[in-house]
């Protein structure tokens, strides 16, 4: 088996089918719109080369601005609070309490449910004529906060955010969990011989030992963020007023509403390009060895 | 080395991830031959919902045609409203459409497509027969600069939908003019009762208020002149058209909910008995006459107030666009596509007509209408009154101009811009690139 592993030419074909898989569905679709972007198109017919005019525009249009400035604000709002969460979740699960299997279970349920049936989940608890929070704050004597929260400006970003936020803390906890179980039982025992508390223990010992899986989960939420579309699209569509809007609902509705796909494209390869750069950013901030 | 690998794997799965959205994958393959003499053509339509009488007719008109014509054999494939534009967009650009599609009616959205040559002009193959079977004006309508492309299904008017049982307990008069409909909310917000329903979400259902107030207020003409001169947008009448529409949505007229409310909450708000008034097209008929619905036999349609100092009569109406379906330019087998379009759209016209689906644009002589609604008989008779029709605004508009149409139009509703403002705006949109 080992001699099979290290034959260059046996870990070739091996790789090749997937390769050429990722090839045919991934980079090159990424590359055909990298041209599309330069182009004045409307999807049909012929377009016309205009250079990086849809990019500029893209820069000075101030809904586009606006969706990036969102996406921005979420990833923040990913990294400093879902990922914090996540981390506390996964500690306190991982400290072995009463109930683990089932804990465990119960926090990663809303991963496995279509993001599409959570957007339509949420939408019922916002709504303004029936909704369960404005039930619920009428009952409690507070009728004065009921309110339209996915239909007015001032509410409706923060309230598209939570669900989103909510149904990803689970998959961040089970990711750490899983590094935080890993950690060597025997650093714990000479820790509780040395009469460090639980907390101590956490600090010193636990976190930066997860420091590598931490750092996947710093990636994953923030390209998360970024190319956030379903839960946005069925819960607001981008609006009221493009308040909700992220880079790829403005993406969607820009090429299949307004049949720009030049500009839209261009606007893809902006979303790539961020990930891209944050990946990297986020690679050379945290070192891990 | 090592590390370099590892990089630049590091950068292709990012790439990946992020990719992953980017890609836009079409399957579907061309028609294929099946056996030496028959031929199956693909069908792609979007009636597939529960209340939607075609989805009921047409797998019994193709059954019908499959069992008649065993040589060509129909296949169809039903996707619902919005994801079936994606989804024949994607395709027609991908020059992968089926034989057969529906296409949205009269205008931009079909435009592009006839343009780029993507879809067959039948010209030749419709002959005065076929025409003579048409309703009164169909031939002129489905023509294209003076080319034939589509023909006639269906017809849909838009109109004013009103609870009775609600304006009843209101003690509120019917609205036939704009004074009384101004009483008709005072009088609706005063028992308590929502005056109005839009789900501004979708954008497209407040679209049908401005746009019907306009029309009122400067007549269909002036509003076709607009359409090819959008200077005239900034004019007197659509100033106080807009203004209309603020003062309605100032007083409390529509639900305060409307910006969260999508389409399809608002029929339904509409079918439970939570709002008095609803600006609709004919195809939400079926909904209210269901009896799922808590309001059937309840609702009125009534053609929407006129304007006391405007210029639009009520028989100028807002509707009428032609829905039909296409023959793709790549079909291998453009005769006998033609053959079932003719078929499928008179079959699918009258029977849909006589099940509720649709205004008719065949020739109904000698049809037994007794078993229709209500409601679809009333929408036939504001439809006989016609003196006029303008089809859907974002139908008209080219696509852009028609997002930025239902965008101002939702500022306006959410008082964010006057009525100054809006007309000034509307005059930056684009003339209509379809002959009116």
């Amino acid at each position: 088996m080992n001699s099979v592993f290290s034959n260059k030419t046996a870990i070739a074909i091996f790789v090749l089918p997937t390769l050429l898989i990722f090839c045919a569905i991934v980079l090159i679709p990424i590359v055909v719109s990298s041209y599309y972007s330069v182009l004045d198109w409307n999807g049909i017919g012929k377009g016309t080369f205009i250079g990086l005019d849809n990019f500029t525009e893209m820069f000075t249009d101030s809904r586009a601005l606006n969706a990036i400035k969102n996406s921005l604000l979420f990833a923040g709002a990913s990294i400093f609070i879902q990922l914090p969460f996540s981390l506390l979740l996964a500690l306190i699960l991982a400290s072995t309490v009463k109930g683990e299997g089932f804990y465990r279970t119960v926090y990663f349920i809303p991963v496995l449910i279509s993001t599409v049936v959570i957007a339509q989940l949420w939408s019922k608890i916002y709504n303004a004529d029936y909704g369960l929070l404005n039930t619920l704050l009428v009952n409690m004597g507070l009728s004065n906060l009921a309110q339209d929260w996915l239909g007015q400006k001032q509410t409706a970003l923060i309230a598209s955010f939570i669900p989103i936020l909510w149904q990803y803390v689970g998959y961040h906890m089970l990711l750490m969990y899983a590094g935080a179980k890993s950690i060597s039982q025997d650093i714990f025992e000479a820790a509780k011989i040395d009469g460090a508390s639980r907390i101590r223990t956490a600090l010193s010992i636990t976190i930066p030992l997860m420091k590598p899986i931490l750092k996947v989960c710093l990636v994953f939420s923030v390209i998360g963020a970024f190319k956030v579309f379903d839960l946005i699209y069925v819960l607001t569509g981008g609006g009221p007023f493009f308040t909700t809007e992220v880079p790829s609902t403005l993406m969607y509705t820009t090429i299949f509403d307004t049949y720009r796909y030049g500009y839209g494209s261009a606007i893809s390869v902006f979303i790539i390009l961020e990930c891209l750069v944050f990946t990297l950013l986020i690679n050379k901030l945290i070192k891990t060895d | 080395m090592k590390a370099l690998l590892k990089k630049s794997f590091t950068v292709l799965l990012t790439v990946g991830l992020a990719g992953s959205i980017a890609a836009c994958s079409s399957q579907g393959t061309p028609s294929e031959e099946s056996g030496s003499d028959s031929i199956t053509l693909k069908l792609w339509d979007q009636s597939v919902g529960n209340t939607d009488p075609s989805a009921k007719l047409l797998p019994q008109i193709i059954e019908k045609w499959n069992n008649e014509h065993p040589d060509i054999q129909i296949e169809r494939t039903g996707t619902t409203g919005e994801q079936y534009k994606t989804k024949i967009k994607t395709a027609l650009a991908g020059g992968e459409a089926p034989d057969i599609f529906y296409g949205m009616g009269g205008g931009s959205f079909m435009q592009p497509f006839i343009e780029s040559g993507n879809v067959l002009e039948i010209t030749s193959y419709v002959n005065d027969d076929i025409k003579s079977r048409m309703g009164a004006g169909m031939a002129e309508a489905i023509e294209t600069d003076g080319k034939i492309y589509t023909l006639p299904v269906y017809t849909h008017i838009a109109n004013l939908y009103v609870n009775t049982e609600l304006f009843e307990k209101a003690g509120a008069k019917l609205p036939e003019t704009y004074a009384e409909l101004l009483d008709a909310v005072e009088k609706l917000k005063a028992a308590g009762i929502t005056p109005a329903l839009i789900g501004e979400k979708d954008r497209w259902p407040g679209m049908y208020w401005y746009d019907l107030i306009a029309m009122r207020q400067a007549g269909n003409e002036a509003v076709i002149e607009a359409f090819k001169d959008p200077s005239k947008w900034d004019s007197p009448e659509f100033v106080a058209a807009a203004a209309k529409l603020q003062e309605l949505a100032k007083m409390g007229a529509f639900n305060s909910s409307m910006f969260s409310m999508s389409y399809d909450e608002m029929l339904g708000a509409f079918n439970a008995g939570n709002g008095a008034m609803m600006v609709q097209a004919n195809w939400v008929n079926a909904g209210i006459e269901d009896p799922s619905s808590a309001v059937k036999g309840k609702v009125k349609v009534i053609p929407f107030p006129v304007f006391e100092d405007g210029k639009g009569d009520k028989t100028e109406i807002f509707g009428g666009a032609v829905d039909g379906f296409y023959v793709s330019k790549t079909t291998k087998h453009p005769e006998a596509a033609v053959e079932f379009l003719k078929y499928l759209s008179e079959q699918l016209g009258t029977q849909g007509y006589l099940a509720g689906a649709g205004l008719p644009s065949w020739k109904t002589d000698g049809l037994d209408t007794s078993g229709l609604s209500t409601l679809d008989q009333s929408s036939a008779e504001i439809m006989q009154s016609a003196t006029s029709f303008i089809a859907w605004w974002d139908n008209i508009l080219p696509a852009e101009s028609a997002e930025a149409h239902k965008n101002l139009i939702a500022q306006l509703l959410a008082q964010d811009i006057t009525p100054e403002g809006f007309s000034k705006q509307m005059a930056q949109l684009k003339p209509t690139e379809l002959k009116l």
